[in-house]
Order: structure tokens, then C-alpha cells, then sequence
């Protein structure tokens, strides 16, 4: 007996060696934390429970037999984030380069199946070279075990990547199927295909950081959420995140008590919305003076900068917030614009998270460049998000609420559960000068008469009345009242059930 | 007594105006432009009527516009509060033909103290002490020199015309004295176009000290003590108080003596002020005489407990004054902050745009009321929470005002005042007021109007000031990480036996610009409703009243009494105090260990692109793509509140792009162009 527990404790000190004090040296030299640091951080202090510490890989090519390091490069296991359960996977650089065996997609299998069993969410650390080579297929085996669960599990219990290191070819797609992507500026970057092979096949030259690092997947592709400074503020951003994610689809997101009175008015929200139609205001400080504390959590603050998207609280209740941003593009929707609220509201919507959306929006971007780039699928992808969302709705148009991009955000008609509208909103087809062009086609010449026409056409629709009249609209708010009459619709709305007819799927224009 | 009038103003002077008025139970008109059809003062008028667009000099300098604004409301009097058409002559002559009642002095008095060189004159003949100089325009640089050298050097060579710094040079030496004059000549006729140019000595370690005086109709003036205005900023007054800490009573009795002679001389009949230089011998000079009521009135008003402009309405109205100089009270100590929308860490750069938060500290007392008894706080504005600042006019959007029993109960009071006030959106010289306030040469009284530039060489930094009890900094980011644990402790949905730990050793860890890392040690137990902090072996008693989401927040150090400013932001805390700025995170032992593993990362090189230093419009772009440029030429111009500020190259550079044109709005930060 006592020689198996030294025996015991001899294989954990190997295992949490890792790759060897060496290895590890050259992780912190590259500004990188080792896996077991990393989950150390995320984690509630002493909470980690570790799974499979003892798994070796199998395979026995390429000498492979003579290397074993137990945990095979990856730590696996649960704890707790705020006394919140959590299944964690952190892949270790020092070990293999972090590189996929069989075994080690066992692993995260493994944890993946446990918090599907019991209603946990997943959070993977990323920081791999890819597939094990020397096990050929067995890797590529692995990876696919790991997205067929990824798949299981979505919509089922939330998902979290973040990526602290490289992920590349076919190690890039676990993380595109869960629901959130964090990045590490500098040190993280993923891509389908190298620089390398770039340049080969199409004699681009360009630098991993600029191909698939954190800045470009957070302004340009929109792949990944957020890009922190390093893995400590990664991290411990991330448990912030957390605390606004529910373990599982059959459970509502954690309330916290709130300081902040649900029934605060903020008078300088009066203000906010300039007398000029066409004078662009932060919506940002509308979501900041509404939300619980101040604090909103931004999610892809630098990409398709005329939506806003991310998590607050509102009243103690976690919300998801959509909102137009006037300051970029006028706020219109465009294709990235309507892919990215459409992602999020299908979030919301798969995890009971009630979706307030604030509408300021002068319609789709016109173009060749969004025509030929597919508005009409990528816009339908929002509306269809809104439409088939069953969660509680609530919706506040602050200002211009023009054309089929009414419809699209969060109208009454794709089943708004509460829809407000400040005195000063616009609900029309368009633009009042737009449409008396052609409502009034043959006055064209008569500047004189278009203008006369123009005042009587914004007179008409430059209102809230016209859409209040059909019930369109449920009520007419002070911009102050804001916070208030959102809470209490929410306490309203908490318990809202929809009864869906049954079928497998929808069939969202993808 | 009149039934209505009309303030030809705008901002804090006219709801300051409006609110006497009220309580005097005249009704007020207000006037507006275009930029301010949603400012305070129109919603505080009885009435309010617009007179043109923004610029003021088609709207509040139009002249038949206001008269026509008193016709039309039926006005009888006109407050032209400071500023704008206070002292101009002849708009009191017209307004006085129109048959309207120009509240302040009459247009003669006015126009006799209008100008530089004839006031003296006028002010010598009536006894004043003047300081030593020659009293006519000169002619040519050679007799400019010859002058000099019969006063004395130094000495100051000034426009007649010149006013806030412009049009002023100092020689130390006949050749100084040459060219100085030359410039000021050049400077004079561009800027004013009066190219009049005068010498007189130069006063050394000079103070600025005003006295404000009180005529009416009937031949009676008094003299309602001084004003110290010797902190400025490029010849603006910064920070104002009364008394001062310099005079002793016989120098204060002899310049209220001379200002009222000279009020005298021009039969002067309103609130005006006397302004004189003092030198560090207390010898004191006449500089010029201001025939309006000023903006540091306040500090008058708290000392005196009288409300100057209800003084100046029954003045104009024909009522004697009901006290005579032995009854003017001198109660205590006052001191004004004048808070501008402006940016310290930017070279006081103007800033316009949206409060997006304007948070006053707490007032007990305001204009037009009694000065409650041991004195209190005080804030005249024109600005509210959501207002905008429109970039047309001055950059003064508040006005500070303490009164206590004493200097260093004002001073406290006014740090105090200064820690609560929270301004956002826009920039405000804040900081660098509670940093002037936190300076020992301040506290002591010994400065002079070269304080600023002399403290300051470089400008203002969040470095200029250490606290002087860092501890209290490190303490609040402390509480503030332990006391957002116990909210996260709140949160629903935790583990039977693995609820949120809050941990009690704490790391706080301050990270310098170059990177370099102090981790400091620091424990936060819950005692009660208050936290004992130990750092360093001491331990602290800190209590907070406020919630998450205040930024000025109150509590209790020790058993005394703050107020701070706390932002949390990412992983950090900003903790504003007295002036001193600290941005500190805090983690727990183990955290602070792996994050001194992260690598530093210093914020992106600016010197590869020139940013918009502030909202504004761009009026000029000098240079042009591929242009080679050497560090000091001009390279863009803004336009921002009546003020072109020009921007010039920091280093030699090559433009390879320019990002922004002619006209452009430009918001802050925003890339006007990029150097190869």
C-alpha cells in the first residue's frame, strides 16, 4: 500500500510538472501562463477538482512510446466560478505542444459528457500546436468527438473558448461551434491555414498576429468576442462573464442583488437625442445610465460598431441588450451588423435570457457590396432570430424606426412582448424627404411644394402616434422613465411560456 | 422698484441674475442663441426670447436685438451681467435712450474707464496711486527705450487696448526693451487695431488685488473690501478669494479709500471693481477699473452678506444705499474655483460637447440667499446633467464658491467641495484645481500672479501631485475590490459548501509607465459596518456610504470624513482625491504572483499620427501628403469655443496620409493624419 502511494504521488508531481520546469520557463518568457495556472485563476481559490491526471496517449509510432507525460497535455475537471459549478479543460503547451492525441480528445470528451449529465457549462482553455501528428487519423478522430459534442451541447449548456495560444486547422472549429470566443492580444491566434501555406497558395505575405490574431478576430472578422491585454485579464474578465450565464437551458441566469433602484429616473436621458434627426448620440450612455450599477458587459465592442451587443442587469436579472449605435454608419444594419445581433439573440433566446432591444436604426445599408454580399439572407438571419426568440422581448425605439428594419428590431409584429416608444420616435417607411420624392413624384420640380409636403409627411409619421394608434407600440415613455418601465415590464414578463409547434428544426438562412 | 427685466447674458451670470431677481419679485427675460435654446437660463426666465445664431457676435453682441428683446417683453431694465455688452458705453447710451434703465453705471463712467491710459490719467488726478510709468502712446522703439530707462527696469510694456495677456511684454534691458516694444506695437494693431503701445515699471513677485466698490445715485459709495485673484492661468483668473491672505488692514483701508475716490471721480453708481497690482513690499498700483459686476463676486457676497446684484438692481432703480461704511461686515473667509470645460492633462485644451455627468457637490448655500451662519458650499452654473457645452462661447461652466470661519476652513471645505464634484463627458480643470488647492504654497498664502507658470513649467500631470496620505488610496481601491466580492457573494445559483470565499489579504498592485510593478500588501476585514484595513502594519478604519455605481463616494477614513472619486474600470480602480490620482488593481496574493508573469505592454506610439486634442472644427490643414514637415511647423488648426488652436509637429516627419479635411467635425482622438 505504501509503495503505491508514493507511487501516486510520484505520477501527480509528474503531472503537474507538466512539460518541466524548463518548458514552463519558456511559456512565462512568451507572457503565457502554464494550463494549471490558468485554471487557477479562472476558478473559485482551491475549487478545481482534476479528472484523468493519469491518462497517458496510446500511441507507439515515431517513439512516441518512450514519451509519456501524464494528462497527455491537457488538464481537465470542474470547480467553481462565484460557488458556481463549471467543466474546464486547459490544454498544456509545455506538454506536446499542446498538440490533440486521442487520448487527450478522450479528456475533454469526457468533461464535455459529465456537464451535459449533470447541466453545467463548458470552459475550454486553448493553447495547442493541433493534432497530434504522429497518431494521424486517432487526432483527427479526436477533434470530430469533440465537435459532435460541441454541437450536443449547444443550445443545451453555455459554452466559453478562449484561446491563449495557437489554434489552427481543424482546431479552430471546436471553438467556432461554442457560443463564445476570447482571445489573448499577442499571444493567441487562429486560422484555418498558416501564413505558410498563404504564401504558397496564394503568394500573400502575412503574420500569424495579422492572419488570425486577437485584433483581427475581434475587428475584422468577428470571429472572436473579446481581445484582452493578457491571460490574467482574460481570465479574471471572464469570471466576471460568467456570472451572467446560466448553467443550463432549463435554468434561469443567476439574479444579484442590486444596490441600484429599479425605479431610478436619469433626467439627462431627456437629452440625449439631439434635435436633428441626422446628429449622431452615444447609445452606449443610454445602455450605461439604464443598466444595474452602470455596468454593461460588451461583447464585440470593435466589430459591426453600429450594433451594440452584450449582458447587463437589470433590476438583478441578467439581460441581453441589442442596440443601434447612431455614432458608426448612422446605425443602419448591414451584413455584419445583422449576423452578429443575430448570433447573440439566439443566445439569449436558447438560455432564458429575456432580449432588450433599443431601436435607432434609418434602415439596411444600400450597395452594391451588401447586395452582392447577401443582405438579404444575412438580414433575414436577424429577423428570423427575433422572430423565432420566445423569450421575453422587450423594446424601446428612441428615435428613427424606419422600413423593413422596423420589422426586424424587435417590432411588435415578430412577437414583441413590450414595445415602448420615446416621444420623439419616428415609425415610417422611410425617411420623411425619401418619401415624399415618391409618394409625390410628379410635384418633383416644385421645390416649394416637396418641402410643404415634407413638413405635412413628418408631421404624420415623425411621431409615435401613428404606430401607438394600431397597438403597434404599447406605450409612449419618458426617456428618463427608462430604467423603470424596462424593470418592471421585466418583472412582468419573468414567467412568459411559448408553446411552439413541434418540428425538428428550423431552417434559419444560413 | 421695476416689475420686469432683462438679462443681456447667458450661462451661470444669468441664472445667478434671474434667481435675485426672483426673490426680489421681478420678473425676468431671458435672452438666447440658437445654442442655447435648452440652456438653464431660458428655463429659469419668466420669459425668454431668442436674438440670432450661435456666434455671440450675431446674437448676445447685437445690440438693437436686446434693445428690440425689451420692447418687445416690456422690460424696463437691462442686467448685462459680465462679458459680452457689460462694458460697453455704447450700448448703456442706447439702452438708456431707449428709455430702458441700464443696470449698472452710467455710460460716462463707463466710457472713462474704458480706456487704459485715460483711466490712469484719470485715476492719478483723483489721488490714486498709479504705478510709475509713461501715461502716452509712444511713438518709436528709441523713445520706447529712453522711457524704460528713466522708470527703471524691469518694466512692462502693454497695449492700451490689450487685455487677457494679449498685447504684454516684460524687458529686463534696453535691448529687450526695443524689441518688446516693436512686437507689442504689431501685436496691438492686428489684434485690436489700435496700435497704442505704453511702459510702465514692472512690479515684482506681484499680487492681484481687486476692490469692489458700490455707488448710487445719490453720491454715496463704499468699498466692500478686496478680492486676491492672484492665481491665473495665462492672465485668466484661476481661484479667487476674500479676504486676502496678504493685506493687513491699514494697506486695506488705504486702497478702499483710493477706489472709492475714483469711483467718486467718475461718479460711478453700481458694483464695480478696482483692480490693482501689489507688490511684495505691499506698495499697491492702480491697473484698471472694471465698470461691471465681476465673476468672482461670490467671495464678496459670503464675506459682506450682501447680494451684489440685488445691490446694482436698487441702485438702478434709484434707491440710496442703506449702509454706510462702517457697517459693511467682513465675515469669515470665502474662495472661488472657477471650473472650465477644459483639459489640464492637455495644456487646458477647450473642451466641448455632452455632460454626460455633471454631479455638483452638495450646496447649503446660493446666490441670493443669506450665507448660512459658519459659511457653507455654494455653486453658480449655467450647465445641468445632459447639457451640452456648445463650443461658441467662454469655457466657464461652474463656479465653486466656499465660505468658512476661517482660511483653512475654507481651504478644507473647498477640497472637500472639489473631491465631490463629478464631471463627465467632458473634460474639466477639476483635478488641477484640488491639485492647486493641495499645494503648500497655496495653503500658505505665498504666491503671486506668477504661481502657475512658475509651479507648473510644464504643464499639469496626474504625477504633479502626490497624496499626502497614499495610504488612504491604496485603502479605498482596497474596500472598493472587497466590496464588489460581497456583491458577486449575492449571486444566486451557488454550491452548498462552495459559496463565494471572500478572501481578506489582499494585493494592490500600481503599475508605473515604464511598466514597473509595486505590489503592497494590504488586509480588509469587515469590523461592523466598517472595514479595518492594514497596510503596512497600521490599520485604517474605512466606511462608505455610497453605492457600486457613484463615482463620488463618502465615507469615513479613520473616523474623518471624505469624499472621493472611484471608477472601476476593467480589472482597476481610479481613485481620485485631493487632486492625486492612482489607478490600482487588487488581487489576491496568489493573482498578483501570475500577473507579475504578464508581459508589459506600452500603450500604442502616438508620435506616428496627430490626434484631435479635442472636439472641434478643423479649419485648416497645412500640410499635404508626402510633404516633409519639421517639428514646430504648423501642420492643422481647430476651432473650438471662439478659439483657433493650432497644432504643429512634435518631430521632423514625412505626412503620409490625411485622414481628415477642411470643415470636418472633429471629435477627440479622432486621426487627422499619419507621418511615415
Amino acid at each position: 500500500m505504501h509503495d503505491i502511494i508514493q507511487q501516486l504521488d510520484k505520477k501527480r508531481a509528474q503531472a503537474r510538472q507538466g512539460g518541466g520546469p524548463k518548458r514552463i520557463a519558456a511559456q512565462h518568457a512568451k507572457g503565457k501562463l502554464t494550463a494549471r495556472e490558468r485554471i487557477e485563476l479562472l476558478l473559485d481559490e482551491g475549487s478545481f477538482e482534476e479528472w484523468d491526471m493519469f491518462v497517458e496517449h496510446r500511441c507507439s509510432d515515431f517513439g512516441m512510446q518512450d514519451q509519456k507525460i501524464p494528462g497527455d497535455g491537457v488538464v481537465t475537471g470542474c470547480g467553481f466560478i462565484n460557488g458556481r459549478l463549471v467543466f474546464v479543460y486547459s490544454q498544456d503547451f509545455t506538454v506536446f505542444g499542446g498538440s490533440l492525441s486521442e487520448a487527450h480528445a478522450q479528456k475533454i470528451c469526457k468533461i464535455m459528457d459529465t456537464a451535459m449529465k449533470v447541466g453545467a457549462p463548458v470552459i475550454g482553455i486553448n493553447d495547442s500546436g493541433g493534432a497530434r501528428i504522429q497518431e494521424g487519423v486517432a487526432s483527427l478522430g479526436g477533434y470530430a468527438e469533440v465537435f459532435q459534442r460541441n454541437v450536443t451541447a449547444s443550445g443545451v449548456v453555455p459554452q466559453v473558448s478562449i484561446i491563449m495560444g495557437p489554434s489552427a486547422g481543424g482546431a479552430v472549429y471546436s471553438p467556432a461551434l461554442t457560443d463564445f470566443i476570447f482571445m489573448v492580444k499577442d499571444s493567441s491566434y487562429m486560422f484555418v491555414t498558416g501564413p505558410e501555406v498563404v504564401k504558397t497558395v496564394t503568394h500573400e505575405e502575412v503574420s500569424a498576429e495579422d492572419l488570425g490574431g486577437a485584433i483581427t478576430h475581434t475587428t475584422r472578422s468577428g470571429v472572436a468576442d473579446l481581445a484582452f491585454d493578457n491571460d490574467v485579464e482574460a481570465l479574471l474578465m471572464i469570471r466576471r462573464f460568467f456570472n451572467y450565464l446560466p448553467a443550463n437551458n432549463r435554468e434561469k441566469p443567476p439574479m444579484r442583488e442590486a444596490g441600484d433602484p429599479a425605479d431610478r429616473d436619469d433626467y439627462s436621458l431627456d437629452t440625449l437625442v439631439p434635435d436633428n434627426p441626422n446628429k449622431p448620440y452615444d447609445m452606449k450612455e443610454l445602455l450605461v445610465k439604464v443598466v444595474d450599477d452602470g455596468e454593461f458587459f460588451e461583447l464585440q465592442p470593435e466589430y459591426a460598431k453600429n450594433i451594440i451587443i452584450g449582458f447587463a442587469r437589470m433590476d438583478g436579472h441578467v439581460v441581453g441588450i441589442v442596440a443601434n449605435q447612431p455614432l458608426v454608419l448612422a446605425g443602419c444594419l448591414d451584413i455584419k451588423s445583422s449576423i452578429k445581433a443575430a448570433r447573440f439573440v439566439r443566445f439569449c433566446d436558447a438560455f432564458s435570457i429575456p432580449v432588450v432591444t433599443f431601436v435607432d436604426v434609418p434602415g439596411f445599408m444600400p450597395g452594391t457590396s451588401q447586395e452582392y454580399g447577401g443582405i438579404i439572407k444575412h438580414g433575414a438571419k436577424l429577423l428570423y432570430a427575433y422572430a423565432e426568440c420566445t423569450v421575453p422581448k422587450i423594446t424601446v425605439i428612441t428615435r428613427k424606426a424606419y422600413g423593413g428594419a422596423y420589422d426586424v428590431m424587435a417590432s411588435k409584429h415578430l412577437r414583441g412582448d413590450v414595445n415602448f416608444a420615446w416621444p420623439n420616435a419616428e415609425i415610417a417607411v422611410m425617411g420623411a424627404k425619401g418619401a415624399v420624392e415618391i409618394i409625390f413624384r410628379e410635384e418633383k420640380g416644385d421645390p416649394a411644394k416637396l418641402a410643404a409636403r415634407e413638413a405635412e409627411y413628418k408631421e404624420k409619421f415623425a411621431n409615435p402616434f401613428i404606430a401607438g394608434a394600431r397597438g403597434y407600440i404599447d406605450d409612449v415613455i419618458m426617456p428618463h422613465g427608462t430604467r423603470r418601465r424596462v424593470c418592471r415590464a421585466l418583472t412582468v414578463l419573468r414567467d412568459k411560456k411559448i408553446e411552439e409547434p413541434w418540428r425538428k428544426h428550423g431552417n434559419i438562412p444560413l | 422698484m421695476f416689475k420686469k427685466i432683462l438679462i443681456a447674458n447667458r450661462g451661470e451670470i444669468a441664472c445667478r441674475v434671474i434667481k435675485t431677481a426672483r426673490r426680489m419679485g421681478i420678473k425676468t427675460v431671458a435672452v438666447y442663441s440658437e445654442a442655447d435654446k435648452d440652456a438653464r437660463h431660458v428655463e429659469l426666465a419668466d420669459e425668454a426670447v431668442l436674438i440670432g445664431p450661435a456666434p455671440s457676435r450675431e446674437s448676445y453682441l447685437v445690440q438693437d436685438r436686446i434693445i428690440e428683446a425689451c420692447r418687445q417683453t416690456g422690460a424696463e431694465a437691462v442686467h448685462p451681467g459680465y462679458g459680452f455688452l457689460s462694458e460697453n458705453a455704447e450700448f448703456s447710451r442706447r439702452v438708456e435712450e431707449a428709455g430702458i434703465v441700464f443696470i449698472g453705471p452710467k455710460h460716462a463712467s463707463i466710457g472713462a474707464m474704458g480706456d487704459k491710459i485715460a483711466s490712469k490719467a484719470l485715476a492719478a488726478k483723483a489721488g490714486v496711486s498709479t504705478i510709475p510709468g509713461w501715461n502716452d502712446a509712444i511713438e518709436t522703439p528709441e523713445r520706447a527705450v529712453e522711457i524704460a530707462k528713466d522708470i527703471g527696469y524691469p518694466v512692462m510694456i502693454k497695449a492700451s487696448a490689450g487685455g487677457g495677456g494679449k498685447g504684454l511684454r516684460v524687458a529686463w534691458n534696453d535691448k529687450e526693451a526695443f524689441e518688446g516694444f516693436s512686437s507689442c506695437r504689431n501685436e496691438a494693431r492686428n489684434s485690436f487695431g489700435d496700435d497704442r503701445v505704453f511702459i510702465e515699471k514692472f512690479v515684482e513677485e506681484p499680487r492681484h488685488i481687486e476692490i469692489q466698490v458700490l455707488g448710487d445715485a445719490h453720491g454715496n459709495c463704499v468699498y466692500l473690501w478686496e478680492r486676491e485673484c492672484s492665481i491665473q492661468r495665462r492672465h485668466q483668473k484661476v481661484i479667487e478669494e476674500a479676504p486676502s491672505p496678504f493685506l493687513d488692514d491699514k494697506v486695506r483701508k488705504a486702497m478702499g479709500e483710493q477706489a472709492v475716490a475714483l469711483a467718486k471721480a467718475v461718479d460711478y453708481q453700481s458694483a464695480g471693481t478696482v483692480e490693482f497690482v501689489v507688490g511684495k513690499d505691499k506698495s499697491f498700483f492702480f491697473l484698471e477699473m472694471n465698470t461691471r459686476l465681476q465673476v468672482e463676486h461670490p467671495v464678496t457676497e459670503c464675506i459682506t452678506g450682501l447680494d451684489l446684484v440685488e445691490q446694482m438692481i436698487r441702485v438702478a432703480a434709484g434707491e440710496k444705499l442703506a449702509f454706510k461704511q462702517k457697517d459693511i461686515k467682513r465675515e469669515g473667509w470665502a474662495i472661488e474655483c472657477r471650473i472650465n470645460a477644459e483639459d489640464p492633462f492637455r495644456n487646458f485644451l477647450p473642451s466641448t460637447g455632452r455632460l454626460v455627468k455633471y454631479r455638483p457637490p452638495a450646496q447649503n448655500m446660493e446666490a441670493s440667499q443669506p450665507v448660512p451662519p459658519g459659511g457653507g458650499v455654494r455653486v453658480d452654473t449655467g450647465v445641468y446633467e445632459g447639457g451640452e457645452i456648445p463650443m461658441h462661447y467662454d469655457s466657464m461652466i461652474a463656479k465653486l464658491i466656499v465660505h468658512g470661519r476661517d482660511r483653512n476652513e475654507a481651504i478644507a471645505r473647498m477640497r472637500e467641495a472639489l473631491n465631490g464634484f463629478v464631471i463627465r463627458g467632458i473634460s474639466s480643470n477639476v483635478p488641477f484645481q484640488a491639485a492647486l488647492l493641495a499645494h503648500p504654497r497655496f495653503t500658505a498664502g505665498d504666491f503671486n500672479t506668477g504661481f502657475i507658470a512658475e509651479q507648473y513649467p510644464k504643464g499639469f500631470s496626474t504625477t504633479s501631485v502626490a497624496h499626502d496620505q497614499p495610504s488612504f488610496l491604496l485603502a479605498l481601491a482596497a474596500v472598493s475590490h472587497r466590496r464588489s466580492r460581497e456583491r458577486a457573494a449575492t449571486l444566486t445559483g451557488q454550491r452548498r459548501h462552495r459559496e463565494v470565499r471572500i478572501r481578506e489579504d489582499l494585493v494592490v498592485v500600481l503599475t508605473d509607465a515604464a511598466g514597473l510593478r509595486d505590489h503592497i500588501p494590504i488586509s480588509v476585514r469587515p469590523q461592523g459596518s466598517m472595514f479595518e484595513v492594514s497596510i503596512a502594519g497600521l490599520t485604517h478604519e474605512v466606511a462608505f456610504e455610497d453605492n457600486l455605481r457613484d463615482i463620488a463616494v463618502h465615507g469615513t477614513f479613520d473616523g474623518q470624513p471624505f469624499c472621493a472619486q472611484i471608477e472601476r474600470s476593467g480589472l482597476g480602480y481610479r481613485i481620485s482625491h485631493n487632486g492625486a490620482s492612482l489607478f490600482a488593481r487588487v488581487f489576491s496574493p496568489r493573482h498578483a504572483e501570475l500577473e507579475a508573469l504578464m508581459p508589459f505592454k506600452a500603450p500604442p506610439d502616438l508620435s506616428k499620427v496627430l490626434l484631435s486634442p479635442m472636439p472641434g472644427l478643423l479649419v485648416d490643414v497645412a500640410v499635404q501628403v508626402g510633404q516633409t514637415v519639421r517639428a514646430g511647423e504648423k501642420l492643422a488648426a481647430i476651432e473650438a469655443m471662439k478659439m483657433e488652436n493650432i497644432l504643429f509637429a512634435t518631430q521632423d516627419c514625412v505626412v503620409s496620409e490625411v485622414l481628415a479635411g477642411k470643415g470636418d467635425s472633429l471629435a477627440v482622438d479622432q486621426v487627422i493624419m499619419r507621418f511615415q
